[in-house]
Order: C-alpha cells, then structure tokens, then sequence
C-alpha cells in the first residue's frame, strides 16, 4: 500500500483544490480517499506542495509501430506519455503498414496487450492505405472497438469520397476525424504564409487550406449527420467556423495542441525544425483566438500531436524536414507554466479538455480520483521546475520547440 | 570608423550592420580599380582555399566567385553536385562532414533550399557564403546591385527602384531590396498579383501597372528573371502575356528614356520575355557593370569575413 499524504486533489468539478491524502492498495485501486489518513503499514508518499491530477488522456499520438520503430515504439511512446502525467491515448494509424483493416488492428491490440502498460487505443484508417481512394475496412475496425477512423496527417482531397465514407461511418457511430488541410492550397508549404514565408523565403501554407478543408468538412458533417471530430486547429476563422457548426447543431468536436496555443510564427527563427509542426505556426492574432476558444468551450479537447522523428532526421534543411516533434513529454508542464501557473485558467480546464472530454469522445469513463477507482492520475510538484533538454526525454524523439526551456512544476510519478 | 565586428558568414541581408555594409562597399572600389591593371591579382588570401558548392546550376555566380577568389590568390576547388545525384537518404550533415575534411576556410554556397548555408554555417568553422539558397536570399548579389546603383547615383538616399517580376519566387527581390531599404533607397515593385506576395515587407510599394511606375519617377528599373516553368502551377497565363504585360518592349523604353532612369537585371536576361533587344542596347543599362562588380563585390566580401578555422 501508498499513502499520498499532504497533496491537494484536482478534479475537473471545481477549480479549487481538495487537500486530502490519498491511500492506494498494492494491485492499484483507491482504497481511501481524505484528510489525514493513518499512514498504517503503508509507504508515504510525502505530496507537500503537490497536486493529485487524474490522469491525461491524448487524442492525437504517433506510436510508429509498426514500421518506424526508429522514430519511437509502443514502448518508449507509453513510457513517454507516462512521463508526461499521460494514461491514456489513441495512436494514429499511419504506420507502415497502415491501420485500415481489422486484421491490422488485432495485430496491433494484441501488441499493447502484451506491453501491459498504459491504455493505448488504436485508431483506424478512413481510406485504404491512407491513399485516400477507397473506404478501408469499417466493419472489422468497427467490430474491434476502434475509437475512431483517421487518415493522420493526410487529408481526403476528394469530397464524394469523404461524404461516403461518412455514410457507411454512421452507421457503426464511428468518430470521424479529419485533418484539416486542402493539398491543393497546402502544396509544398511548410511555414505560414505571409511575413514570415516571405522571410524566410519557404514555401507557404495559406490559412485558406485549413479554412476550406474545414467549412468544406463541416459542410459534410451537416449533411450526413456523422459525429466529425476536427484535428488540430490552428486559425481564428477556422473556430468561428466551428462555433457556428455547432450552434446550429452540427455534431462537431475539435482539438488544439498545446504547442499551437503557445507558438506562433513569430517563434520560427533561424530555420529551426523543431518548429515545422503540422499545421503550421500561426499568428499571434491566431495563437489569442485558439486560447479564447479553448475557454469558451468552442475547441473540446487538448490534443499533442505526438509526431517523433529522430533528431537526425529532423536536422535535415527546413523544407525537407518532416513534420512534427514531440509533445507527449510537454504537454502538461507547459500548459502548466504558460496558463496555470500564470492564472490564465485552472487544473478543472485541464482535466476537463485532457482527459475527461477526449475520453468521451471515445467513448470512455471520465477519472476521478475517489475511493474503489483504480489509481489512474499524477503527482505534479507545483515547486519544482523541469529543464528541457536532451536527456529529459523518455521518447526517441528529443526534438521539440520547448528545447533549453525550464518549464515551471514537474511530474514526479504517474500512476496507472 | 569604429572597429568592426569580426563576422564569419555572409548569409543574408538582414542581420548586416550598415558600417558593415559601408565596409563591403567601400573595399570593392579599390578591387574594382585593380581590374584595369595588367596584373589584376592581389595575394590578399594565398594560401587560403576557397570550395565553391553549387547545389543548383548557376555558371555566372560561381564564375564570378571563382574569379573573385582567384584575384585574391586563393585556391579555388569546385563542387557542383548536380541535383539529379542528390538522393534523398543523402544527409546534409553527412555532406558537412565531408566539407569539414576538405578543411576550406571560405565555403560559397548555393542551394535550393532556403536556410541550408544557415545549417552549414552553424557546423563548420570555415566562413560561408550565401550564393543563393531557395526564394531566401543571394547576399552578394544584393551588394553589386547596391554598388552599381551607388556609382551611378552617389547621391542614392531618398532615390527611387522599380522591381519588375516575380518578387515571390525571387532571393535577389528579397536581398536587394532589402539593402536598397537600408540605403534609404526608396522601393516599387510591379507584377503579376499571384507573384507579389501580400507577406512583404511594408517599404515595399506596390504597383498596379507601368504608368503608375513611369509616374513615380524612378531612378532605376530592375527587371527580375522570369522562371519558364514552375512545379507548383501557374501563375500568369502565359509568356508572351507577361512579356506583354511586364516585358521592357519599345514603348516602354521611351518612357524609361525620357526619365533617364537605368535599367537592372540579375541575369541571365530572357530576350524577348523581360526584355526585348532594343531594350538590351539601352545605353543606360547597368546589366554588365552588375557583372563586373559581382567580382569586386565578392573579394571584398572574402576579405572582410573572418573564418574560425585557424589561427594566424
């Protein structure tokens, strides 16, 4: 047995903080939950100046196996999101080969199964192979429990496709997710249009990509009444866009990443690839808007966007770097330093866009941290500061834009 | 002058201080002079190598180069590495690696892909040159074209460019104006709408067609290079639209003669679609004096950056 003692609990109820102590038997279930247990037989945790957070749970996570176990492996990706105060998540299905069939899928569930470690959902392709030319298998994905269908980072470029594949997704009430992106405007883009491709003389990525693909996905969501799930929003016109969705009933959810809500463009200097994340950086104007549209409850979800690459792949010249770093690592302790510490918002936002709200877009219980609840949350040391560098990092991937940051608080443990 | 700042790269317009530019400028008019000697080498750099790597085609600037650190008696190697070799499992780094064996103290570079002499730079100590890399920047062409502007108008503040063309797809855009803005060199620019990008810089005045240019009097006409074709889709409708359009043809001549204005362009010219042969044989066109300055530019630049390769 443990005993959390001295911490304070967050729930996503309230913005207060509950001071009680927090009992966990050997097999990992909450057997006791308030102020000043008996320590009894059980090893104290001392969580002075701690807070308990249930635990976090990510919509939008590259795993890369199978096929690019060099960029990072269930493994180091699990143990990352558990560094990272992560219990949960849902991987992409763009590996090599592509997560589009229900064998695919049962390859892949049986691997987690024997990693026995965090609770890690495999997401299913909308088309074969990504290509994004025929409906992959919804059926066998349907029948094994897949949370939700992606095409990853590549977007459907043809509309009477999209729109069947959300009539035949309907009827097993699939999660469709969509990445935001028109590939016709996006072409070889790789920063922001405007000032600072102009700059840096990079080929750019105008808003009207994401607008669009958005309007144009909305559009579709409307007609065939499928649940739409939006990834990775980066633009103000793109959550005017949402909002109106669903003001007007449109089943419509979508996702920010903390990096999205952190960086602009103004952050890429000196060709930085760490910087070249999908979508691209946006204005400032953007990054404010993002942040109104978290609090407004217009974006539902926190979501990373994991995409490891190695560090030399990733120090390639801008143009050809591939897209992505990590975030699993970060999420919490920036979201923290940025807008919690700062008093932008409090512990109950966080826990309710990073874990309960995901959870039950895929369909699964919110974590509370109560008695006879398996202990499922973090221990996040408000005193402490976490350096980011190199050797934090548990995933393969140490490429990320927080580089040489100290980042206020520090997760000391996660359990699950 | 106040001491300089040792500076080991020249790779954008940006970051250059303006005594450094004055510096630049000033020391290529002696290089220059030196051209009309019999003996036109100075043993400024002997023993000294300078590796020219051209990741993109270009015999005019790394001739120039060539010549350039020729004059300055430098060893010259050069590495052109033709883009059909370069294989996508082929890492920059690796190629670093391999530039760091060569031990060269200047490294001139010109690549398709912007921000790439940014990385070399970052991991060698030999200094590099920026000879053009993306849309980003082409440095050195920048300072000619300000030398050649500054010999013909030395009383250049407050003086007037018209920049004709693709500006989006343009380092020389890019460079040039930027160091004419720093001269306070006033800025124009006329093209086809998808060719003016809407992220430039706000000294960067735009025009809706040549009368608008003729009428705010510029001091010089600078033509940019038309690209034939584009991978990434159309811009204008066609060659001979844009010749009609934006090209220096007859008509526009008189105009640009009657307001005395010179006439610039990076080269290579594409007769008959910037600029027609009647155009060419302005009497008032800069276009070989750019060449030759290039050369005296280039020295200057080769003696003024500092590599940290070894110690004197």
């Amino acid at each position: 047995m443990r005993l959390f003692k001295n911490g304070k609990i967050a729930s996503e109820a309230s913005p207060e903080l509950i001071e009680a102590d927090v009992l966990v038997s050997d097999e990992g279930g909450i057997l006791e939950v308030g102020p000043s247990l008996k320590e009894g037989d059980a090893e104290v945790a001392d969580c002075t100046g701690c807070v308990l957070v249930p635990g976090m749970f990510d919509l939008h996570v590259r795993g890369r196996e199978p096929g690019y176990e060099h960029k990072e492996t269930l493994r180091t990706c699990a143990e990352a999101a558990l560094h990272g105060g992560i219990t949960g998540l849902v991987l992409m299905p763009d590996t090599s080969p592509p997560i589009d069939s229900g064998n695919q899928l049962k390859s892949i569930q049986d691997r987690i199964a024997e990693l026995g470690s965090i609770e890690m959902l495999q997401a299913g392709c909308l088309t074969k192979a990504r290509e994004g030319r025929e409906l992959a298998g919804y059926s066998g994905l349907a029948a094994l429990g897949v949370p939700m269908l992606t095409d990853s980072d590549k977007a459907i470029d043809c509309p009477d496709l999209l729109r069947r594949c959300m009539e035949y997704a309907r009827d097993f009430d699939l999660l469709v997710t969509s990445h935001c992106e028109t590939p016709a405007l996006a072409k070889a883009g790789v920063v922001n249009e405007g000032r600072l491709s102009y700059r840096l003389g990079l080929p750019g990525v105008p808003t009207i990509s994401q607008e669009i693909a958005i309007e144009r996905d909305l559009a579709l969501a409307r007609h065939t009444g499928v649940r739409l799930h939006l990834q990775q929003i980066s633009t103000g016109m793109s959550l005017d866009a949402v909002r109106l969705s669903k003001r007007a009933g449109v089943r419509v959810s979508c996702e920010v990443s903390p990096h999205h809500l952190i960086f602009s463009e103004e952050d890429v200097t000196d060709y930085d690839t760490a910087f070249k994340i999908q979508p691209p950086l946006q204005k400032k104007g953007d990054v404010e808007a993002l942040l109104a549209g978290l609090l407004d409850d217009t974006i539902d979800v926190l979501a990373s966007g994991h995409s490891p690459h190695t560090a030399f792949e990733k120090s390639a010249d801008f143009g050809s770097a591939p897209w992505g770093a990590s975030a699993l690592e970060t999420s919490v302790l920036a979201i923290y330093d940025r807008f919690i510490a700062t008093g932008r918002f409090n512990w109950d936002l966080l826990i309710r866009k990073y874990s309960s709200a995901p959870r039950h877009l895929v369909g699964l219980d919110p974590i509370t941290i109560e008695s006879g609840r398996r202990a499922n949350f973090f221990v996040f040391d408000l005193e402490a500061e976490t350096a980011i560098n190199r050797e934090y990092f548990r995933s393969k991937c140490p490429v990320t834009p927080f580089s040489g940051q100290t980042l206020k608080g520090a997760i000391r443990e996660a359990l699950v | 002058m106040s001491e300089l700042k040792p500076r080991k790269d020249l790779l954008d317009i940006e970051s250059l201080e303006l005594d450094e530019i004055e510096y630049v400028l000033g020391n290529a008019v002696p290089f220059k002079q030196l051209f009309q000697r019999s003996v036109k080498k100075v043993p400024t750099l002997r023993g000294k190598t300078v590796l020219n790597l051209f990741y993109e085609p270009s015999t005019r600037t790394s001739s120039s180069f060539e010549v350039a650190a020729n004059r300055m008696s430098a060893d010259v190697t050069n590495f052109s590495v033709s883009s059909s070799s370069i294989t996508k499992g082929e890492s920059l780094l690796d190629t670093i690696e391999t530039l760091q064996a060569m031990q060269s103290d200047y490294i001139v570079i010109r690549h398709q892909a912007a921000g790439v002499p940014n990385i070399v730079a970052k991991h060698t100590g030999a200094s590099v040159i920026n000879a053009g890399d993306g849309y980003h920047a082409h440095p050195t062409q920048a300072l000619l074209d300000t030398m050649t502007f500054r010999e013909v108008h030395p009383d250049y503040a407050g003086k007037r460019i018209a920049i004709i063309g693709d500006v989006l797809h343009s380092r020389v855009a890019r460079s040039t104006s930027t160091l004419f803005h720093k001269q306070g060199i006033e800025v124009g620019v006329l093209g086809p709408g998808a060719l003016i990008p809407e992220g430039r810089p706000d000294f960067m005045r735009r025009f809706q067609s040549w009368e608008d240019v003729f009428d705010w009097k510029p001091h010089a006409i600078y033509l940019l290079r038309v690209q034939m074709e584009r991978q990434e889709g159309q811009f204008f409708p066609s060659i001979a639209e844009y010749h009609k359009m934006y090209g220096m043809n007859s008509e526009r001549l008189v105009s640009m003669r009657k307001l005395g204005a010179y006439l610039m362009h990076p080269g290579p010219v594409n007769r008959g679609v910037e600029v027609t042969d009647e155009a060419m044989g302005y009497e008032k066109s800069l276009i070989s004096t750019q060449v030759e300055n290039g050369i005296a530019v280039r020295m200057a630049v080769l003696h003024w950056l500092k590599p940290e390769t070894q110690k004197e």
